[in-house]
């Protein structure tokens, strides 16, 4: 009996891109396995491969080789389709630049994720009214995300990530572009997530920030280091 | 994502850029109104042609000097040989009244000439009768009486002479004075026909109402020609079935005295028939033109869905990443295409009909808004944007949302 806790299982994943002729390997051997409800740390240097890692793991991108298994579910051969439903379904995915979409208010940022899921209008507003509200952000639903700061737009992605109530929150350097105060807001939500038995895995250069984490997992030159808690 | 959320979506963007999506629609916007335009001025001169020559009864032959044909290469005695029209004399009366089938036989002449009346001029056109034949006319009379056989200086006139022509209204009894080149003579005035029946075609003050009748020895008088022959003849038939018989058979005849001259026999119906057969030709022209702008403006709409597509190129890496389909956006984009083209041509049929009306009113030419003008310019509007917008929506589908995403 193989019970599913664990979420995330890489087998030997390797990465190359092509460059004209030549082959260059980003991923060279990843294994790794995420049990359900972790906090993943996910550091090392700049162009070590933890976005490419993470947008495999975010179905976002194939490995050219190895095994991956999300919620045992084999990804490498799935459809185009099919990825998309995960990342709808399973995933929820926050960026370093926040990446709201532009020409609809907060809250229709908040919906997006529903309502490709074909969630009712009215189910998803009130859905999404009370996300933005744990997040802090329910006297700003109607601006323009251009018109809220930058900590305010992370806290916006949040809500959206939790939209369609994910397992798993795949996020990639969301303290990048904030102040401390803002970080450390929005670690806390982080860590409530965690804390509510979410997955989290997320990419940081910030040590400080891996204090709230349950695992660091380092990446040097496509490999992963070492495995502390 | 279901329809309503899209269609909320695009109308976003629409508002957002309302200045791009309009010049967008503007080429979309021309070519539909040009099609209905177009459309509706060429169905106009079609239908009011075709109204005014299904007046004409059908049981009629017009017997005339030359080729009636419009020159076609159907047309059989047309300018095979350049021949000096027939001159038709009272001599051709009879041998078209002796073709079996014949009813009656109505010679005319006419002249355009210039009225005066209590010092005021206007040109108008006349017609030489013979008051004998012209039972018809005599019906048409609405004051006074039509002319006698034994009429000299007398003349019947028009409703639109009567009452248009000149700031006072002609009536019977009062004397005019006609004009014709260097010659003039005076006249009295016996009766004023009816107002002739309004077509599309020509709208008021038609020519049919600027019409006078004199009878041929005073129009041989006004002219004062040596030799007086008549421009054509009337021929009426008992039975409208054998007109096609009854004109070979008067061709045949007249042969006897116009061996080398050109002359032909038609009837109502052929003239129709190919004016029609032309008018129809100007009319699908005219909306061939339509399609050429409309094509130029499914280029424009394409080339700004790809503008589009490329602007928020970020925005779909997103919706991708947030688990958006390849079909969700294609059907986003495509749609985008459609809702702009609807619109569109919805803007564009409601100017062309505008801009028909006031071709219509203003310059007095014809013109006939259809159903099938107004189905063809939304038709063509929608499948035009549509069909613009199939490569930039498949761009955006396909895009890789890493790439996507990292763009700036
Ligand atoms: N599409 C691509 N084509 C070619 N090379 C790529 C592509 N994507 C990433 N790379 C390369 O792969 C390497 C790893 O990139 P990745 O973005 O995963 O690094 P990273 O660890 O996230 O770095 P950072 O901390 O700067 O974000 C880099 O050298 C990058 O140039
Ligand atoms: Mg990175």
């Amino acid at each position: 009996m193989n019970v599913i806790s664990k979420v995330i299982e890489l087998k030997d994943i390797h990465k190359s891109y092509r460059i004209g002729d030549s082959e260059f390997t980003v991923l060279k051997g990843i294994d790794l396995q995420i049990e359900e409800g972790e906090f993943i740390a996910l550091m090392g240097p700049s162009g070590s491969g933890k976005s490419t890692l993470l947008n495999i793991v975010g179905c976002l991108d194939r490995p050219t080789s190895g095994q991956f298994l999300l919620l045992g579910q084999e990804i490498s051969q799935t459809s185009d389709d099919e990825l998309a439903r995960v990342r709808r379904e399973e995933l929820g995915f926050i960026f370093q630049t926040f990446n709201l979409i532009g020409r609809i208010s907060v809250l229709k940022n908040v919906e997006v994720p529903m309502m490709l899921s074909g969630v009712t209008r009215e189910k998803r507003k009130e859905r999404a009214l009370k996300l933005l509200e744990s997040v802090g952000i329910a006297h700003r639903i109607n601006f323009s995300p251009q018109n809220i700061s930058g900590g305010e737009r992370q806290r916006v992605a949040i809500a959206r990530a939790l939209a369609n109530n994910p397992k798993i929150i795949i996020a990639d350097e969301p303290t990048g572009n904030l102040d401390l105060k803002n970080s450390n807001e929005v670690m806390k939500i982080l860590s409530n997530l965690y804390k509510e038995g979410r997955t989290i895995i997320m990419v940081t250069h910030n040590p400080e920030i891996t204090e709230n984490c349950s695992r660091v997992i380092r990446l040097r030159d496509g490999r992963i280091l070492e495995n502390a808690s | 994502m279901n329809l309503p959320d899209i269609l909320e979506f695009i109308a976003v963007g629409f508002k957002a850029d309302r200045f791009k999506t309009l010049m967008s629609s503007l080429g979309i916007i021309i070519g539909v109104m040009a099609i209905v335009v177009m459309l509706s001025v060429g169905e106009g001169l079609y239908s009011g042609v075709s109204s005014q020559f299904s007046s004409l009864d059908l049981d009629m032959i017009q017997v005339m000097p030359g080729s009636a044909h419009f020159g076609g290469p159907g047309s059989e005695n047309a300018n095979r040989n350049p021949a000096e029209p027939a001159k038709f004399t009272d001599k051709d009366t009879k041998v078209l009244e002796n073709v079996v089938g014949v009813k009656n036989v109505a010679p005319r002449s006419s002249a355009n000439v210039v009225v005066a009346f209590r010092n005021t001029n206007s040109s108008a056109s006349l017609t030489g009768v013979d008051p004998d034949k012209e039972e018809d006319l005599k019906d048409e009379v609405a004051q006074g009486r039509f002319l006698t056989g034994s009429d000299y200086k007398s003349i019947v006139i028009g409703d639109g002479v009567s009452n248009d022509l000149f700031r006072m209204r002609i009536t019977p009894g009062n004397k005019i004075r006609l004009y014709y080149e260097d010659r003039y003579m005076d006249f009295k005035v016996v009766g004023v026909m009816e107002e002739a029946e309004q077509t599309s075609f020509g709208g008021p003050g038609s020519d049919e109402d600027n019409l006078m009748y004199i009878t041929h020895k005073a129009m041989e008088e006004l002219k004062g020609e040596d030799n007086y022959y008549y421009g054509n003849f009337q021929v009426t038939v008992y039975d409208p079935e054998q007109v096609d018989s009854i004109i070979e058979k008067i061709k045949n005849d007249l042969k006897r005295y116009h061996k080398d001259e050109a002359y032909d026999a038609t009837t109502a119906r052929d003239m129709l028939s190919s004016l029609m057969s032309v008018l129809s030709m100007i009319k699908y022209a005219l909306a061939g033109i339509g399609a050429i702008s409309l094509l130029v403006g499914g280029i424009g709409i394409a080339n700004v869905m790809m503008l589009t597509v490329k602007e928020r190129i970020r925005e779909i890496g997103v919706m991708k990443a947030l688990g958006a389909t390849t079909r969700d956006i294609r059907m986003q984009y495509l749609l985008e295409a459609g809702v702009l083209g609807m619109v569109s041509s919805v803007i564009g049929i409601v100017l062309g009909v505008t801009v028909s009306y006031l071709i219509g009113s203003l310059a007095s030419l014809p013109s006939a808004i259809t159903y099938q003008s107004l189905v063809l310019g939304v038709l063509f509007g929608v499948v035009t944007t549509t069909i613009a917008g199939v490569y930039p929506a498949n761009r955006a589908a396909k895009l890789d949302p890493i790439e996507a995403l990292r763009a700036e």
